[in-house]
């Protein structure tokens, strides 16, 4: 999952795919996750169609469909724009966030049955996004120099070989830590453990498919389980296009309030 | 809805209720084409013994939209009601017209929004009937006043939905300084009351049923008239005009109105008839007509908002100034000025010289009264708002007060007391089982009038498409004169299931 392709999860930014197994042998972990990073910024912009899937711990699913756009200014601010196509009673809500570095975010909702756009505070971006086991956080965008990083071992996922990149945030404000399984392959993270600020276990994502789009690595399927809660959420991209040349305008409350 | 009519009346929301419980009339999507909307069932259980009872009523909401790719859209919202309301013979057709205040048709229909949209690089145009929505606060916008509002069932359900879509043309100018947008409404829709036979019909727009005067107690017949829209031309068109700028972080807006006063404002006229029972004993009986018509006046509104995040916490102020508006006077006031000694005598005196030049023949004369009901002030209006989001928990609290400048003591109009009129409102929420459940408390509180309104509710999802909902509405007062007091007795418990789809 890209930062700025669907502004979903930073721990993507863990995770993107480097140049080959033996130069990143070689490099901190740190240099892995910033070579990541240079990386994802090839594209400027990005458009995909995201469907979440969430699942309570009684197995019942629920589903929501939405619109997720991302763009990186040339300044370091990444903005993103999620619009929800589905279903009936929340159609049409959409939320705004501009990432700057080395500053609080700016987030704004728009929900239709009010028909205004309401800004909301950045400090609460450690809650749940709509219901799902991803944070409003998550959905943002994220900057690597808050966390630093260390390379624990390795070990299978499945059948594929991983690097184990601990990332511990400088300033604990939503995990404690994030532990992510790298594939050796092609350095698209296979899973990940969140814990939480007191340490404890508390959601494990597994990224399941990757599909290489415009020559970028792009998670395409993940399942993220809360252990804490038993609750899962699944997401899954698709028509994902990269540079696409979406205006800065287009992050707007003009657009907000459009829905596309 | 507000009264018993006798059993649910079924006509065309059945028939769409039925077409719609076919499979293949679910949501769809094809081709930029997309139909939404929801069905919802309501029933209302008074709680007050006395109040009159409730039928069931049925809401269906179509929303189709076309899209029309990067240079527009097209809308159409309908929204259909079987909500039991007293049906005036004379109604043709189901449609709730743009000219009246009196709303009674049922089933009715109404179109929520109709409109083209036009984007271009820069600006973007709608026209069509449409609905604005102009501030930061919630529920009570000062600065939002160019729609009307539906009041038939007071300050239910929540504001946006309350909003009656007025045909209009906006336009949104977008620049790198800052955005503007630009509201024309070539004619006033006024605002709906329920008939005076109903439930939510405000009290104090009621004159009394007996007037007591020193000759004795007085009967008055009310006569309710519906609105005297003004003449269609430009000069009695409404604008408005509003300025958006992102400056570090807040949002903000300065706007500008000029139009008719959206809220609610009647007049009354009386006509007294005294007749000569006797003219041996010039024994007469006298009588009272009081003639009730909500009356329209030009109003200007300058306002700014903005918005801002303080760490936890959301931000929101709005202030408007308002530059000659028009309150009600009230009744008893008026009364107390309209039945002195001296009043009554010079009717008696004019009866009288009237009855002997034309030689004892006029035994029955009207006298037509034009009391001063209103007040014309400069006021302002504002008020900020905190909200906190903390987990599966939202809070959100206000503070809103109107301020009479130069208010004459002597004259007390509703609605405000001494001038000022002050009230705090309150919202929590809280999601519990991945937002399918939720329950919360919205909650109003006037200080002067020591008036409240509370809402406490529960809603549960019982899938995506059907969720069902339970809520009390308890309105307390001590005065019967106050917004929220004069309804002290239409408590009652609300109980809907929508399917949305």
């Amino acid at each position: 999952m890209r930062l700025y392709l669907v502004p979903v999860m930073f721990f993507i930014a863990f995770s993107m795919a480097l140049a080959g197994p033996c130069r990143a042998a070689q490099m901190t972990p740190y240099q892995i996750m910033k070579k990541s990073e240079d990386l994802l910024d090839q594209a400027k912009d990005s458009k995909s169609d995201m469907t979440m899937i969430l699942i309570n711990k009684r197995g019942s699913k629920r589903v929501r469909e939405l619109i997720s756009y991302g763009k990186n200014l040339d300044n370091g601010v990444k903005k993103a724009l999620l619009v929800f196509k589905a279903p009936a009673d929340v159609k049409g809500t959409s939320f705004l966030s501009w990432s700057f570095p080395g500053k609080e975010d700016k987030q704004w909702l728009y929900l239709p049955a009010l028909a205004r756009v309401r800004q909301i505070s950045s400090a609460s971006k450690g809650d749940s996004f709509m219901g799902t086991e991803f944070s409003y956080y998550d959905m943002g965008r994220h900057h690597l120099d808050d966390y630093t990083y260390k390379l624990l071992r390795e070990e299978k996922v499945g059948d594929q070989m991983c690097y184990v990149i601990e990332a511990t945030p400088k300033e604990k404000k939503y995990y404690g830590k994030v532990i992510s399984w790298i594939r050796k392959d092609n350095f698209i993270p296979a899973r990940m453990d969140f814990y939480d600020k007191n340490g404890r276990f508390l959601k494990q994502n597994m990224i399941k498919k990757i599909e290489n789009i415009q020559g970028i690595n792009t998670p395409m399927y993940m399942e993220m389980h809360n252990v804490q809660t038993n609750r899962t959420t699944i997401i899954k991209l698709s028509n994902v296009h990269y540079n696409i040349g979406l205006p800065d305008r287009f992050f707007t409350e003009r657009y907000m309030k459009r829905g596309r | 809805m507000k009264i018993d009519h006798g059993g649910p009346k079924l006509g065309i929301i059945f028939i769409l209720i039925w077409i719609l419980s076919s499979p293949a009339a679910y949501a769809f999507n094809y081709e930029g084409l997309s139909f939404d909307g929801h069905l919802e069932s309501r029933g209302i259980k008074p709680i007050n013994s006395g109040t009159p009872k409730e039928d069931m009523s049925y809401e269906l909401e179509l929303d189709t939209e076309r899209d029309l790719g990067s240079w527009g859209k097209f809308r159409i919202a309908l929204r259909a009601i079987d909500d039991g309301k007293v049906i005036d013979p004379r109604n043709k057709h189901p449609f709730n017209t743009f000219n009246k205040v009196y709303q009674d048709r049922n089933p009715s229909i109404n179109f929520d929004e109709a409109y083209i949209d036009i984007y271009t690089d820069r600006a973007d145009f709608r026209l069509g009937i449409q609905k604005f929505a102009w501030g930061r606060l919630d529920e009570i916008n000062p600065t939002d006043n160019l729609n009307t509002q539906d009041l038939t069932e007071f300050a239910f359900p929540e504001q946006s939905v309350r909003k009656i879509g007025a045909p209009a043309f906006k336009a949104d100018i977008y620049s790198d300084l800052f955005n503007t947008e630009i509201a024309w409404i070539p004619r006033y829709v006024p605002y709906r009351l329920p008939t005076p036979e109903e439930r939510w019909f405000p009290p104090i727009l009621k004159p009394p049923t007996v007037v007591h005067s020193s000759s004795g107690d007085i009967p008055v017949t009310t006569h309710y008239e519906d609105i005297d829209l003004p003449a269609f031309k430009l000069s009695n068109s409404e604008i408005g005009i509003r300025i958006s700028k992102y400056i570090k972080g807040w949002d903000t807006s300065i706007s500008y109105f000029s139009g008719y006063d959206p809220t609610p404002l009647i007049t009354g006229t009386t006509d007294i008839t005294v007749e000569l029972l006797d003219p041996s004993s010039f024994k007469t009986q006298i009588k009272t007509d009081a003639y009730v018509k909500p009356r329209l006046h030009r109003l200007q509104v300058f306002g700014f908002d903005f918005t801002n995040t303080i760490g936890k916490f959301t931000l929101r102020g709005e202030f408007a100034y308002y530059a000659g508006k028009y309150y009600s006077r009230k009744t008893e006031d008026i009364m107390r000025e309209e039945t002195t000694k001296e009043k009554q005598k010079e009717i008696m005196d004019k009866f009288m010289k009237n009855y002997f030049e034309s030689g004892m023949k006029e035994s029955r004369q009207v006298f037509h009264m034009n009391p001063d009901v209103e007040e014309k002030k400069n006021s302002m209006k504002y008020g900020l708002g905190l909200d906190y989001i903390r987990g599966d928990t939202n809070l959100s609290v206000q503070w809103i007060q109107e301020y009479i400048f130069d208010y004459d003591k002597s004259r007390p109009v509703y609605l405000n007391k001494n001038g000022v009129d002050t009230t705090f409102t309150i919202s929590i929420k809280q999601l519990y089982l991945q937002d399918t459940l939720e329950i919360g408390l919205d909650g109003m509180y006037g200080v002067e009038f020591r008036q409240y309104l509370l809402k406490p509710y529960v809603t549960y999802s019982f899938t995506d498409n059907l969720k069902g909902t339970i809520e009390a509405r308890i309105l307390q007062g001590r005065y019967t004169d106050s917004a929220i007091g004069q309804f002290r007795d239409n408590d009652e418990v609300y109980l809907s299931m929508r399917y949305s789809f």
